[in-house]
């Protein structure tokens, strides 16, 4: 009994050890812009301001940053070399077809989109990474729920590249 | 039919009328100790370092919202109330933050600058319905009141709150966001491009009239440079 209770409490360290590895800071600062739109889309800009503040929300629990600076932000002359900016579109948007989501199922007929966020330093304006995130929501649902599976997409990418990129270092 | 059965069909028709208008009415909220909250900034912001000193006289703060209700930031559950209008707030919640920084005026007739604030959205946006989307966006007209130039900074702030089941924890919730987003938005107007840009162009204004800023203009968008930051 004592045996398992031992083995319990050496598996929770080493959980509780993998967590906090997961939320090292790998950057100072990260500016958020508000993505713009491709000729065409049919979204409104309270989608883009949702989206803005979903990914900003994202990226802060992701714990990667320091700060998830707002938009147009002053970053200290310190900070700058270790800060990132994301500047992202929309490039593709499918408004989805519910007749088709009822009828056929297995996700079909729902809506899609499609966005570039494109990484770069702050310093040098280098770019970091380029993602390419695709969302499908079912065609019945608001606008501001694609946005926060996009945003929940985004951060996860990113956080994915940054590990990777660390990992060759 | 009969005449009385008539009578009596029509008096329970007027009845249920009167009923459903008393329902309806009953679902407008009204503002309540309990359903109000007071929304103040919980820790002031500490502006950007500008390379000349200067101080700010705040004016006038303009609500520019359109909203009939300014007050009422949660419809749904009684709704939920600002203790005071959201100008009031951001002018203390400014004032809050230039004071400590020296850069908060004692008069209008000493500042270097004024300032007019008109404020475009204050409260709760739509959203997935998962959470709460607090938004508040304003935007300051800088006048140099010795040459007349003037230059618009905006700012906004946003904030992503968990929704609740309670009354109580959403009232909760919806302070905190408002808090947030609040704060947000003045971190966002204080440590900004589009400030320092705009401080700069004034003050050079000052010291060399013919390079002055834009045409003397006291409406919002007029003078709308946004510089981006570094």
């Amino acid at each position: 009994m004592r045996k398992i209770w031992l083995c319990m409490l050496t598996a929770l360290l080493c959980g509780a050890g993998t967590f906090a590895k997961d939320s090292e800071q790998y950057y100072k600062t990260a500016e958020v812009k508000h993505y713009t739109k491709m000729e065409g889309i049919e979204l409104s800009d309270a989608f883009t301001d949702y989206l803005y503040a979903e990914l900003r929300a994202e990226l802060t629990k992701t714990k990667m940053f320091g700060r998830v600076a707002s938009e147009g932000e002053v970053v200290d002359d310190a900070d700058v070399p270790s800060s990132i900016v994301l500047n992202g579109q929309l490039i593709e948007f499918k408004k989805g077809n519910l007749a088709k989501e009822v009828i056929i199922g297995f996700s079909s007929g729902y809506r899609r989109l499609k966005l570039d966020t494109v990484i770069t330093n702050r310093k040098d304006g280098a770019t970091l990474f380029t993602l390419h995130t695709q969302v499908r929501t079912p065609p019945n649902r608001t606008e501001q729920l694609m946005a926060k599976a996009a945003a929940q997409e985004i951060a996860h990418e990113l956080r994915e590249e940054i590990k990777k990129s660390r990992e060759k270092k | 039919m009969r005449p009385t059965k008539r009578k009596a069909l029509s008096a329970l028709l007027f009845a249920l009328a009167i009923g459903c208008s008393v329902a309806f009415g009953a679902d407008d909220p009204k503002p309540k100790p309990e359903n109000t909250i007071s929304v103040h900034l919980a820790q002031a912001v500490n502006p950007q370092k500008f390379a000349q000193p200067f101080t700010i006289a705040i004016s006038d703060v303009m609500d520019r919202s359109g909203n009939p209700q300014p007050m009422l930031v949660y419809k749904p559950r009684g709704g939920i109330f600002t203790d005071r209008m959201p100008t009031e707030i951001l002018r203390e919640a400014l004032e809050n933050s230039l004071k400590p920084a020296g850069l908060l005026a004692s008069d209008k007739e000493t500042a270097d600058l004024t300032a007019r604030v008109y404020v475009f959205k204050f409260g709760l946006a739509a959203s997935s319905g998962m959470d709460f989307f607090g938004s508040v966006e304003f935007s300051v007209m800088l006048k140099n009141p010795k040459t007349g130039a003037t230059q618009e900074v905006r700012a906004s702030g946003t904030s992503i709150a968990n929704v609740a089941v309670l009354k109580k924890n959403i009232q909760k919730n919806v302070q905190e966001n408002l808090e947030t987003a609040l704060g947000d938005a003045l971190t966002n107007f204080f440590r900004g491009a589009q400030l320092r840009d705009a401080v700069k162009t004034l003050m050079k204004a000052q010291e060399n009239p013919a390079t002055g800023a834009e045409h003397p203009t006291d409406k919002p968008g007029a003078s709308a440079t946004q510089p981006q930051s570094k």
